[in-house]
């Protein structure tokens, strides 16, 4: 039980910090946003390792920006009246 | 299922049933004055036509044969199975919509040569050639599913991992009990660190996959029966450490050596599984520009040959070391 409720907190806790990041300050920085991808040449721009990276941290932001509010929430309220 | 065998017993022809049901069997046993002809019993296969049988059957249904001339208990009991019978047809209505039995089933199609040949091979790999799996051929002579444990000896079956994942819970709690730290939450505990071992261990080779394009053509439940081979490495390690160690756990040099060399046959096994999983064939790659592709796919092929061996080494390891600590 100790491990799937750290479990649970380790998981919240990493998804806000993607979903924190700044786009333009920090993730243009070190070339992981949409923005600041160019493709180079054909199709090594669809299946890079990069590419598919830069795609997964833009949707886990769009999808998950509400629920963590949710999620967030939920678990302040446990730690507050449970302790 | 015993059926005693009495000496002279006229040949039975009733039905055999095709289902066996929990429910006892409300059918009245046959009086002590023998009736000659027991063919109207279907529902009770146990009974024959001897009058001394009535007292050794009986005594299963001794206690229903004053429930039985009661009319309202007979109703009772008739009710009784029909919601009983009601209750299955919902529950095979609702789960088949989650989970499909019939696929499940393909993966206990197992038989006794099976599972001893392939405990054998998780935990000595190195002889074994042919590791492909066989498919079976239609009748056009297109290719097919893929056959069975049952015929196969390279398919991934479910018996061995599900019956390996119950026996290390049971022995780690033994051997917690033998140490004299047992508490009744010790089941859900372990349970739980094991199933958060596999989950987390899926998650993160359908996150390499999705990473690397690897389309992945197998199903899900292949890779969690692979993910559950381990099991059998570590309860090896864990009995033969508890043995020799008498209590310390997987310490010293015998709990180590036996520990590595489990890890180190169980990723050996991986590697040569999921090598027909995870890399793609040649022949797949797509023709058209012959160079660039296939200088860039045999880029690819290393990233998706070191992650493969990443995996079935490292991340095996790391979750083999968390299981076998007491």
């Amino acid at each position: 039980m100790y491990i799937v409720g750290n479990l649970i907190y380790i998981s919240c806790l990493l998804i806000n910090a993607i979903a924190i990041l700044s786009e333009d300050r920090f993730l243009a920085r070190i070339k992981l946003s949409p923005t600041s991808h160019d493709p180079s040449f054909g199709q090594s721009a669809d299946t890079s390792v990069r590419y598919k990276i830069i795609t997964l941290i833009s949707s886990v932001r769009t999808v998950m920006r509400v629920p963590l509010i949710v999620i967030n929430i939920l678990i302040i309220l446990y730690e507050l009246v449970l302790g | 299922m015993q059926r005693p065998s009495y000496g002279q017993s006229p040949p039975l022809h009733h039905p055999v049933p095709q289902h066996v049901s929990t429910v006892p069997q409300l059918r009245s046993p046959p009086p002590p004055t023998s009736q000659p002809h027991s063919q109207g019993y279907d529902g009770s296969p146990y009974q024959q036509q001897q009058p001394r049988v009535a007292s050794g059957g009986g005594n299963m249904f001794g206690q229903y044969g004053n429930m039985i001339n009661d009319p309202a208990a007979q109703l009772a009991s008739q009710f009784g199975q029909t919601a009983f019978k009601q209750g299955q047809e919902y529950l095979e209505q609702n789960v088949s919509r989650f989970i499909s039995v019939s696929s499940l089933k393909h993966y206990f199609n197992v038989t006794n040569f099976y599972v001893i040949n392939k405990l054998y091979l998780v935990l000595f790999p190195w002889r074994h050639k042919p590791w492909s799996r066989k498919q079976a051929v239609g009748p056009n002579g297109q290719e097919g599913w893929y056959l069975p444990p049952r015929d196969d000896i390279n398919s991934p079956d479910m018996y061995i991992p599900v019956m390996s994942f119950v026996t290390y819970i049971f022995l780690q709690t033994l051997i917690a009990g033998l140490r004299g730290n047992f508490q009744p939450e010790l089941f859900g505990y372990i349970a739980t660190t094991a199933l958060v071992v596999v989950i987390v261990e899926i998650l993160g080779l359908k996150l390499g996959c999705y990473l690397l394009s690897i389309s992945n053509e197998s199903q899900l439940l292949d890779l969690v029966a692979y993910s559950g081979y381990k099991f059998v490495g570590v309860i090896v390690t864990i009995s033969v450490a508890e043995i020799a160690n008498a209590g310390k756990g997987t310490g010293g040099w015998i709990g180590w050596t036996v520990f590595f060399y489990t890890f180190l046959a169980n990723s050996l096994f991986l590697m040569r599984s999921l090598k027909y999983v995870l890399l793609p064939e040649n022949n797949s790659d797509n023709r058209a520009p012959m160079q660039t592709m296939q200088t860039e796919s045999r880029a690819k092929r290393n990233q998706r040959t070191q992650f493969l061996f990443f995996y079935s080494y490292v991340v095996q390891l790391f979750f083999m070391w968390i299981l076998s600590r007491p």
